[in-house]
């Protein structure tokens, strides 16, 4: 309880520190460049067009689904936040070494701050989103109003996971490509090019289904989130209540490993 | 554990702390996985702090001498919390500035007026509280324009200014100065030994680690000396500085003169 309080009131104290470094590496990264921030938006637009070019041009809508470029942006958009927030959190204690070696702050601030970035390209590409499913759907959902919700949720997951990560990979150099070498594989099996029930084989083998939707935690993130935005419903109340589960688990777990090595910090990155 | 100290009270027991030397610090899977069958091989650890013990007042003024690998650096690095001990306690009481390093903790695409928030936040200051110092930092930096040009642009004098200038401006109850002042330009220097007075004077805790005799000598009213991780002598600065020479093998000042 004691620890947690003071945790509590080191936030608070530096959360300035926390504003700055979200800051400096929103606008670092691309600092020089004519068009600075806007990279962030370019690359996943690039990346997000040649996967919705690939499969709903080139393989002719393979699902009958209605609209389904914009069915598969959706997902892609929702799964590049989750890839790159990982990702970026991964080496992101390296990144910072020169500041952990030598000064005493909460070390969480450095793999929060890049996921927070994240957020930030993750809201202003859904705000572009949005419009375009207006122009191509004629409607939103009334349901959209809870978009927030379930970014927020992912938010806090990928956080979690985040932290995770990150302190591991400050111990093992291996995580940065084992963290490359598994997203791909989950790429595929989280319902970004299908609805959940159209998976090869799901019809034949009636346990396939759930298994897919409840042993991967980015299924029912990226099927809500779609749900909201493209379906035009809400998810199921099971779907809600796993994400906030995940959402807390990923935080709790990854705050504490975290908060056990992070002492050794300074001298291992 | 810091709420039973007065503000720039520093204790440390029986603290001992052991690094790997090692060219990749980070481990491996395969390390890890062969570890089990192989013994590690390279040189053996470092004991960078062996059962070292202090007590230190608020307000004292304290050096840090040794020769290299000693374990001064390692032993600001403990006060100031940033790696933890193997065994033994270290606290401190009040709010600890150091200033281990010139330009940690400095972005480099970015100005010295943008770095100066960057640096305060990282010391749990606040937007408005560094507001209301920019003025004076910048002032004692006297980098004038400098003080808008990207950092990367400066030389190691002028990082040390802006360092210092943010280092100068925070409250602190315990100042830790590793070898820095060194890069600075001799009215700099001045300035910055004034300053450091001024915050004695008003009941700072001072912890220098120098290979400077004659800054010790002058600024210290105690000198710890270590070898080899192990605290060898403690005490009033003319003794311990005499004690430091005879284990450097430097001839003593007097008897050069």
């Amino acid at each position: 309880m004691a620890g947690m309080l003071s945790a509590v009131s080191e936030a608070l104290r530096y959360r300035y520190l926390f504003e700055q470094m979200v800051r400096r590496e929103l606008r670092q990264k691309y600092k020089g460049s004519v068009l600075g921030v806007l990279w962030y938006l370019v690359n996943p637009l690039v990346l997000m067009g040649a996967y919705t070019v690939m499969f709903s041009l080139v393989l002719h809508s393979p699902f009958a689904i209605h609209d389904y470029a914009l069915f598969v942006l959706v997902g892609i958009v929702v799964w590049t936040f989750f890839q790159q927030a990982i990702m970026s959190a991964t080496t992101s204690l390296l990144d910072q070494g020169a500041l952990v070696r030598k000064a005493r702050f909460p070390r969480e601030s450095i793999p929060a701050s890049v996921v927070t970035v994240q957020l930030v390209t993750f809201v202003m590409i859904m705000t572009l989103v949005c419009p375009v499913v207006f122009v191509v759907h004629g409607s939103l959902s009334a349901a959209l109003i809870e978009l927030p919700l379930y970014m927020a949720l992912l938010f806090a997951f990928a956080l979690g996971v985040g932290l995770v990560v990150s302190v591991l990979h400050a111990f093992f150099r291996d995580m940065e490509p084992i963290i490359g070498a598994a997203l791909l594989p989950w790429f595929f099996i989280t319902p970004i090019f299908f609805p959940i029930q159209r998976f090869p084989g799901a019809a034949s083998h009636p346990g396939l289904e759930p298994l897919l939707h409840w042993a991967n935690p980015m299924a029912p993130f990226v099927t809500a989130i779609r749900a909201v935005v493209f379906d035009g419903h809400s998810p199921g109340l099971a779907d809600v209540g796993y994400m906030v589960g995940a959402a807390v688990l990923a935080l709790v777990l990854g705050q504490l490993l975290f908060r056990r090595h992070a002492g050794e910090l300074a001298v291992v990155v | 554990m810091s709420t039973s100290l007065r503000p720039g009270e520093i204790v440390l027991e029986h603290a001992t702390r052991t690094f790997s030397v090692r060219a990749d610090r980070g481990r491996t899977l395969k390390e890890m996985l062969l570890r089990r069958r192989h013994e590690r091989v390279g040189p053996p650890p470092v004991q960078a702090l062996c059962d070292v013990n202090l007590h230190i007042e608020p307000g004292q003024t304290v050096g840090i001498v040794g020769r290299n690998g000693a374990g001064k650096s390692s032993t600001l690095r403990v006060l100031a919390g940033i790696i933890p001990l193997d065994s033994g306690t270290v606290a401190c009481g009040g709010e600890i500035v150091s200033l281990l390093e010139i330009g940690a903790g400095f972005g480099r695409d970015f100005s010295g007026r943008e770095n100066i928030y960057l640096n305060g936040a990282l010391h749990g200051l606040g937007r408005s509280q560094i507001d209301e110092r920019l003025e004076s930092i910048v002032a004692f930096s006297e980098l004038g324009h400098f003080i808008d040009a990207p950092v990367k642009t400066y030389s190691s004098g002028m990082f040390l200014r802006l360092g210092f200038a943010i280092a100068a401006h925070l409250d602190a109850d315990i100042m830790l100065i590793d070898e820095v002042l060194a890069v600075g330009d001799e009215a700099f220097q001045r300035k910055c030994l004034a300053r450091i007075a001024q915050r004695i004077e008003a009941g700072t805790t001072l912890v220098l680690v120098s290979h400077d005799a004659d800054l010790i000598e002058r600024r210290c009213e105690r000198v710890i000396v270590l070898d080899g991780g192990r605290v060898v002598c403690d005490g009033p600065a003319t003794e311990a500085m005499a004690f430091y020479h005879r284990l450097m093998g430097t001839p003593t000042p007097e008897a050069v003169g």
